[in-house]
């Protein structure tokens, strides 16, 4: 007898019996889980828990909130080589979805602003950094006309 | 141990997303079946209206249609296979020439347990002995009604690590899923980064070392790690330990290339603490949380990526029944957790990447579960019909060749054990045959809004590194 005939039938008949072995295991399965079923009562929003670790250091759980608009910015690398190279990437990123990142100076100087003098919605870009519209006017900088 | 008090007090805890899946949905789902059946009617009725006005009759219909599926179906295969070892081969080829970088934030372990007096013990020590300098464990004990308790409370304190003491911490709370557990927990700690895993998992000494260098990368969100079986040697468990290697591991290899990880694994997943916080902690609206999660920080423009040597062994079901269990509450978590992110899904000018990955989770857990048993029953049917047995033969020769050869090469890549590639030979008219029909039933059932519940895997407890 040939080899192939015999093969054949066996994974016919391997093939229909593993039909059958998962449907039926399929069945058990549910009935088994019906059986079991029990629905968790519906929780409150906030839960008393125990805490139990060494004494020191932090112990309480923040409440924080989920910051549903933030985005991919974080942990800057560790030496310098990959920190240019993800400085570049982030910046591409940025440039790609049209995002405006505030510079860390940008945000400091900002900061100075509503601070002391009246806070602009406009600043203007200097060798200094960024200032006010009129303190640039008054430093007495050559401007294009 | 070392010397330290404990300090034990109560705390409160916000419990997120309290609303299980499943509810209130009887009506919109019948709604669907009307529709749907409507819908069915009007296409064959086209079909037979249609039918005598062509040149085809009824028989060379059906012998075109199977002649088409099949071709589709086979197209589709060695696309699938071809392109995820392509993928898989480039990511492992770039992997090994990327060099470690001496990067050691503070990391915070986070163990959610229920009921684990058996395995929590391997677990701790598997953490203790961790290639790690910066870590704690906080483990949080989700109201077990056995001795987890007792037993997690014996390892509260400073142990002594590997190179300095590991705090190890507890919290006590009332039961309510694995995903308020793992929240409890992110909340708790105040790392950089925390890793999430299983109570029954135990982590390979350097899981920790490997994953974090990639967070170099200021745009990598989270790692996904490696889980490998752990209880082998019998039947079941070996085909799972090689659906892990050829199913899941190679595919996040592949994905891993574009860092479009679509699921980090329950027992190993690596993330910065605050793309968690941005992306809404875990919610226990699906049941799959793991790959929910995944989906939310994907579609916060976030990477994911895998690391194939962050390994968490992992106690794989050992009885059919538990399998299905498994599989069965996998799919519909997957199908849920798609659902929630379908805008993404119709709408690829969001994010193509995140669109191209939904659809291929889609159709991996929808279409090809169905193109597989409806290929097999033509087989059949052919066979038992009209007598052409071989062709069924050659069917399967053909896709045990396939299973074969990818077998071996992820095992060698892994270093596996080599036995396991026999497993190849009845990995798909066995293994994935019984699974394909369990995604099906479950899609079925997902799809008519059935009630369903968690209910943990019974372990056995003889898992140890």
């Amino acid at each position: 007898m040939e080899l192939i005939p015999i093969l054949s039938t066996i994974v016919l008949v391997a093939t229909i019996s593993t039909f059958l072995l998962a449907i039926g295991a399929y069945i058990l399965f549910k009935i088994r889980e019906k059986k079991g079923i029990h629905i968790y009562p519906k929780q409150p929003s906030c839960v008393e828990a125990e805490l139990v670790a060494p004494i020191g250091e932090k112990e309480e759980i923040k409440p924080v909130k989920a910051e549903e608009n933030a985005e991919p910015k974080s942990t800057e690398p560790i030496n310098e080589k990959e920190k240019q190279k993800s400085a570049d990437l982030r910046f591409q990123e940025y440039k790609k979805e049209g995002i405006v990142k505030k510079e860390p100076a940008e945000e400091k100087k900002g900061d100075d602003i509503s601070d002391g003098k009246e806070s602009s919605k406009f600043l203007k870009y200097t060798s200094e950094g960024y200032v006010p519209p009129k303190e640039d006017k008054d430093s007495g900088a050559m401007r294009w006309r | 141990m070392l010397n330290y008090t404990v300090n034990r007090r109560s705390i409160p805890i916000v419990n997120d997303g309290i609303k299980k899946p499943g509810d209130d949905k009887g009506k919109k789902y019948l709604k669907r079946i009307i529709i749907s059946g409507l819908f069915s009617i009007l296409f064959l009725y086209i079909i037979i209206y249609t039918l005598p006005k062509t040149i085809l009759s009824t028989s060379s219909l059906l012998e075109h249609s199977v002649t088409a599926a099949l071709i589709i179906f086979l197209v589709v295969l060695l696309f699938r296979y071809f392109s995820t070892l392509f993928f898989a081969y480039l990511y492992l080829n770039k992997y090994t020439f990327k060099h470690a970088v001496n990067y050691h934030p503070f990391i915070s372990i986070i163990i959610p347990v229920f009921n684990e007096e058996k395995m929590i013990k391997n677990s701790i020590s598997s953490l203790l002995g961790l290639n790690y300098e910066n870590y704690e464990i906080i483990i949080v004990n989700d109201g077990s009604t056995d001795k987890t308790k007792d037993e997690t409370e014996k390892f509260v304190g400073l142990h002594k690590g590997k190179f300095n003491e590991i705090k190890i911490s507890l919290i006590n709370k009332p039961h309510g899923g694995k995903s308020t557990a793992l929240n409890a927990g992110i909340r708790y700690s105040q790392a950089e980064i925390v890793v999430c895993m299983d109570g029954d998992s135990m982590l390979s000494p350097n899981s920790l070392k490997y994953a974090v260098r990639h967070f170099v990368d200021p745009r990598i969100g989270a790692v996904a790690g490696n889980v490998k079986v752990f209880n082998r040697g019998k039947f079941l468990t070996d085909l799972q330990a090689l659906e892990y290697l050829e199913g899941l591991n190679l595919v996040r290899n592949a994905q891993s290339f574009f860092k479009l990880v679509n699921i980090i694994p329950g027992p190993i997943g690596i993330f910065r603490r605050e793309v968690i916080l941005n992306a809404g902690f875990y919610s226990n609206d699906t049941f799959a949380e793991d790959a929910d999660l995944t989906l939310k920080i994907l579609s916060k423009k976030w990477k994911v990526c895998y690391e194939p040597n962050s390994i968490s062994y992992t106690e794989a079901p050992e009885k059919l029944q538990q399998l299905l269990r498994q599989r069965y509450r996998w799919t519909r978590g997957i199908l849920q957790s798609i659902k929630k992110q379908k805008k993404i899904l119709l709408n690829p000018l969001i994010s193509f990447g995140n669109t191209i990955i939904l659809w291929t989770m889609f159709y991996e857990a929808l279409i090809w579960p169905i193109m597989n048993i409806t290929a097999n029953l033509f087989f059949i049917t052919v066979a038992l019909a009209f007598g052409y047995t071989s062709l069924i033969f050659f069917w399967w020769a053909a896709l045990a060749f396939l299973d074969l050869v990818i077998a071996i090469y992820c095992i060698a890549a892994e270093k596996e054990e080599f036995r396991i590639v026999a497993y190849a030979l009845i990995y798909r008219i066995f293994f994935i045959l019984i699974i394909d029909v369990c995604k099906t039933f479950s899609t079925i059932e997902e799809f008519l809004g059935f009630k369903m519940t968690w209910k943990k895997l019974d372990r056995i407890g003889t898992a140890k590194i």
